[in-house]
This record gives structure tokens, C-alpha cells and sequence, in this order.
């Protein structure tokens, strides 16, 4: 390399202490604007002190417009429906309020109106264990939306294609054992109820396998109401007790709280917990007990579902909400499931604010609690990372 | 009894669905897309519809909106049986005047009598 090359302002020295201070200022300045995503630093009012050229190029601002202006009056943040978002609920606030780094899916509203989606992440700046501002560093996810959509899409028309052959074999089954053409012998109609179950059992796989997809392409919707919990486990009860009947299995529901009302997605919390009881039915043995708990304790209400079944061996035991993972007792007895149950369960769970564990012994029986907050809606807080 | 129309282009399904229905003693007529429907509809004002979505030349919705149930027919109650569920086509048809969506692949017989039985006294005013 020769002398003059070494001069460049590209090849001085690495070590700081040699570079003058004006110098490093310039690399930092330059390293600031060169970052791919765009940034926007602001001081400890929330000033904007200084905008990336990717975030200029985002929100379609020029760098005068915004410096020294303060960041969420002139940097519009709105909802999927092009409303403003309370200042409340902006990353940069949460920062501000918590100290902490916070990361949002939201839409920025650019200079000439477009509304653009965007991912977020706001940090408070310490220097000397002090915060001296934000920053924020955002990208346009408009191309990844799209993705999402074009996948919900699909999952949607696949689900449709296997569903439709189901239909008419379903249909045409019960048809035949109703007797519309013509009156079965005992033998045939036992042959084709295990058809109907069969085809039972082809649409729940169908629809475990679309709330999956759903969890993770983060396309499910969670929407949370004033719900009766033991008017949902009473339902779950219902409709299981032809299963748990068919096993001489008692079923029972024991209270012990009377706050039994909470806001969350009655829904999800149904599908949770009937595949919860229907796991409890499934792996106890006939003439076994399943017994449901409704627990009330400060913030939070606790379901428990207690059987006398095979268990979970204790090596299985830190793998059950694995996706497809089967334990060995299970695989030896039955065939049929599909190790996506507790794992669908546990996704579902997250997206409540619910909390899912268990206690279990081989050959004694399982208890499954899930806590599930008083107030769901609170769980649409929780830092989400973006689907990459 | 009930007048009834299945627009479903599945053959299996719609000759399935009429004969449980004709059991019930409804008078049932079927078509196997939107268009069909509309052309039926000219000689044939039913109490229900049966409706699939996904169909070829016209669909469900777009059936919907030539039909123009509100405006014109508000006294007709429309199923839509699918098998896509929580689709963005399902809140699509709700808007377009549907009553309920079901899910085809989960309907055993039983299930279809009582739905549209339902739908139909609801009709009447009288309370399911």
C-alpha cells in the first residue's frame, strides 16, 4: 500500500484516541446517516435532533423540516384505519415512561398523507447512566404485509380445498346411516359412523393446522369481551360429555371463586381449554376422573384440569409444548394424535397474556392450569418481534 | 313448507342437500353458480337460500350484490354455507344481508334441518 493511500480518510487509524475529536464526530454523523432502516434521535424532551436519509426517504420529509421539532406531533403515528394513535401508546412515550427499548407494528403517516406500515423500536439514549433522549429506528414493512396476506390467502384456499371432498363424504355418510337410501344393516352402519368419526377427525387436524399457520403468520385476531368463564367450561363440559361418557369417565367442574367474569377472547380461551379437557379425557384410562377448578386470585383467574390418566414421563416433560413432539407412553397407546395440540395451545395462550405449565406424574395423572388475566387486553402490550 | 334454493356448484353436495330438504317436505330448487341462481330467481321467490361462496363464473358474493337482498328481497333469509372460515368473503357476505355462515364440512344432516328450520321460524317472528 503505498504512502498516499494511507492519508485517505478511509484508512486512519482505528484506535480513537488518535483521531481528532472533530473527525470522530464526522464518522459518527456518517455512521448515523448510513444506517439501512431509518432513525430518528431526539433529546430528552423529544426533540428531533437528528433523521437518517433512509427515515427522510420513509416518511418523505426533508431534514429541515423535522430537526428541533418534536417527534410525535410532526411524525403522525396511525392505526390500520388512519387514525391517530393516543400519544399513549407510541413506542417513543412507552420509552420515555419506562426507560426501556419497545418495539410496535403501526403506520406512519408520510409528509404527502400515504399511510405507510412500519415496524418500530424506540431505546432511551444513556450517557453517564443518564437518558439524554430516544432513538428510533423504524423500516417501511409494506412488502412483508403483503407477504402475510398472500399466505393467510392461500392457508385460506387450501383449508377451503380440503374441506370441500370432506363435506360431501361427511354428508353422504350421515345420509346413508339416517337410512335416505334405504334402511343399513347394524354392521354397515357401524362401518360408516367410523367414516363420520374418521372425517371428525380430518376437520379438526384441518382447523388445528389453520389456527397454527394463523399464530405464525400473526394474521390471528384476538378480540377480547366481558367473558363468563364457567359458562365456557360449562359448554366445553357439554360438549365432551359424549366422549367421557363413552369412556365411563366423570367429568366434573368445581368452583371456587364467584368472580367468574373477565375481558378477554372468549374464542381462544374455548379452543385452549377444550383441547386441554379433551387431552384429559383422551390419555385416562376407563373409569378414570377429570375434574376442572376455577381458581380466582387477585389480577388473575386459574383454570386447572386434573385427570387420573398415564401422565407425562418426567425426561418428556420440558418438551410437551414442542411442536409434533409425541412422548413415548402416548405413541405406545395411541396412534391418532398429531403433537400439535399443547403446541397450539401454548401459541394461543401467548397471544391472551394466558400463562400455560402443568404438573404430572407417569402412571398417577396430569394437572394443566392455565392463568388467564383479568384484563386480556392488556396483553396487546407485549413487545412482539417482527415474523421474519 | 318452506321454498328453498341451494346455489352450491359442487353436483354431490347440492343433489345431497336437496334430497334431505325434500325430506322435510320444502319445495327445493337448485342452481350451481350465481348466475344460474339469478336466472331461477326470475320464475321463483324463495323463503331461504343456501349459498356457497367459492363458485365458478359468478360467486356467492357477487351474487350477493346482483341479487340486491336488502333492497329488493329483505324478507329472504340467506345461508351462506362455505368452508372457509373467519374469510374476509364471510364478513363480506354478513355485510351483503347474509344471516349466518356455516361450515359445510362440520354440518352432518341433523345440523343443516335444524339451522334452516331455525333461520326459517326466526322468519316468522317466532323466537328459536
Amino acid at each position: 500500500m503505498s504512502d498516499s493511500s494511507t492519508k485517505d480518510r478511509g484508512q486512519k487509524p482505528l484506535i480513537e484516541g488518535r483521531v481528532p475529536a472533530a473527525e470522530l464526530r464526522a464518522r459518527s454523523e456518517a455512521l448515523f446517516m448510513s444506517i439501512g432502516d431509518g432513525a430518528i434521535a431526539t433529546d430528552e424532551f423529544g426533540k428531533i435532533t437528528r433523521v437518517n436519509a433512509a427515515g427522510l426517504k420513509i416518511l418523505g420529509f426533508k431534514e429541515h423540516e423535522l430537526i428541533g421539532e418534536w417527534f410525535p406531533s410532526k411524525i403522525v403515528a396511525v392505526d390500520e384505519f388512519d387514525q391517530p394513535l393516543n400519544l399513549i401508546d407510541r413506542p417513543i412515550t412507552q420509552t420515555f415512561l419506562t426507560g426501556k427499548s419497545v418495539s410496535k407494528r403501526m403506520y406512519y403517516r408520510t409528509k404527502s398523507g400515504d399511510v405507510k406500515p412500519v415496524f418500530v423500536t424506540t431505546a432511551p439514549i444513556i450517557l453517564k447512566k443518564r437518558p439524554i433522549g430516544a432513538i428510533e429506528v423504524f423500516r417501511d414493512i409494506t412488502v412483508e404485509n403483503e407477504i402475510d396476506r398472500m399466505k393467510s390467502e392461500f392457508i385460506s384456499l387450501a383449508s377451503h380445498q380440503l374441506r370441500t371432498p370432506l363435506s360431501a363424504i361427511k354428508t353422504y355418510s350421515h345420509m346413508l346411516i339416517e337410512g335416505f337410501m334405504g334402511e343399513l344393516e347394524p354392521a354397515q352402519k357401524k362401518a360408516l359412523q367410523t367414516v363420520v368419526i374418521a372425517t371428525n377427525r380430518m376437520n379438526e387436524l384441518i382447523s388445528t393446522l389453520l389456527n397454527i399457520t394463523r399464530i405464525e403468520s400473526g394474521s390471528i385476531s384476538v378480540a377480547p369481551k366481558p367473558t363468563n368463564i364457567q359458562k365456557v367450561v360449562e359448554e366445553i363440559i357439554k360438549e365432551l360429555a359424549h366422549t367421557a361418557s363413552a369412556k365411563s369417565i366423570t367429568l366434573t367442574l368445581e368452583s371456587t371463586t364467584n368472580q367468574l367474569s373477565l375481558r378477554t377472547d372468549a374464542l381462544i380461551v374455548k379452543e385452549i381449554l377444550t383441547n386441554l379437557v379433551s387431552n384429559a379425557i383422551k390419555y385416562t384410562p376407563e373409569g378414570g376422573k377429570v375434574n376442572i377448578r376455577l381458581v380466582g386470585k387477585g389480577q388473575r383467574l386459574t383454570v386447572s384440569i386434573t385427570d387420573t390418566g398415564i401422565g407425562i414421563p418426567e425426561h418428556a416433560q420440558d418438551q410437551i409444548f414442542t411442536k409434533f413432539f409425541r412422548a413415548a407412553n402416548v405413541v405406545r397407546r395411541e396412534t391418532s394424535g398429531t403433537g400439535l395440540g399443547l403446541y397450539l395451545v401454548k401459541g394461543l395462550a401467548d397471544q391472551i397474556g394466558a400463562k400455560v405449565w402443568f404438573k404430572s406424574v407417569e402412571n398417577q395423572g396430569s394437572t394443566f392450569y392455565v392463568s388467564l388475566p383479568r384484563d386480556s387486553f392488556k396483553a396487546e402490550h407485549v413487545v412482539r418481534p417482527p415474523d421474519e | 313448507m318452506a321454498k328453498i334454493l341451494i346455489v352450491e356448484d359442487d353436483t354431490d353436495l347440492n343433489a345431497a342437500y336437496k334430497l334431505i330438504l325434500e325430506r322435510d317436505n320444502h319445495t327445493v330448487k337448485s342452481a350451481f353458480n350465481g348466475q344460474e341462481a339469478l336466472e331461477v330467481l326470475k320464475s321463483f321467490e324463495p323463503d331461504l337460500i343456501l349459498l356457497d361462496l367459492l363458485m365458478p363464473i359468478m360467486g356467492g358474493l357477487e351474487f350477493l350484490q346482483n341479487y340486491e337482498l336488502h333492497k329488493k328481497h329483505p324478507n329472504v333469509k340467506v345461508l351462506i354455507f362455505t368452508n372457509m372460515e373467519n374469510s374476509p368473503e364471510v364478513s363480506e357476505a354478513y355485510k351483503l344481508g347474509a344471516h349466518r355462515a356455516i361450515i359445510k364440512s362440520w354440518t352432518a344432516p341433523q345440523n343443516l334441518t335444524r339451522v334452516i328450520n331455525d333461520a326459517l321460524a326466526e322468519k316468522r317472528g317466532v323466537t328459536a
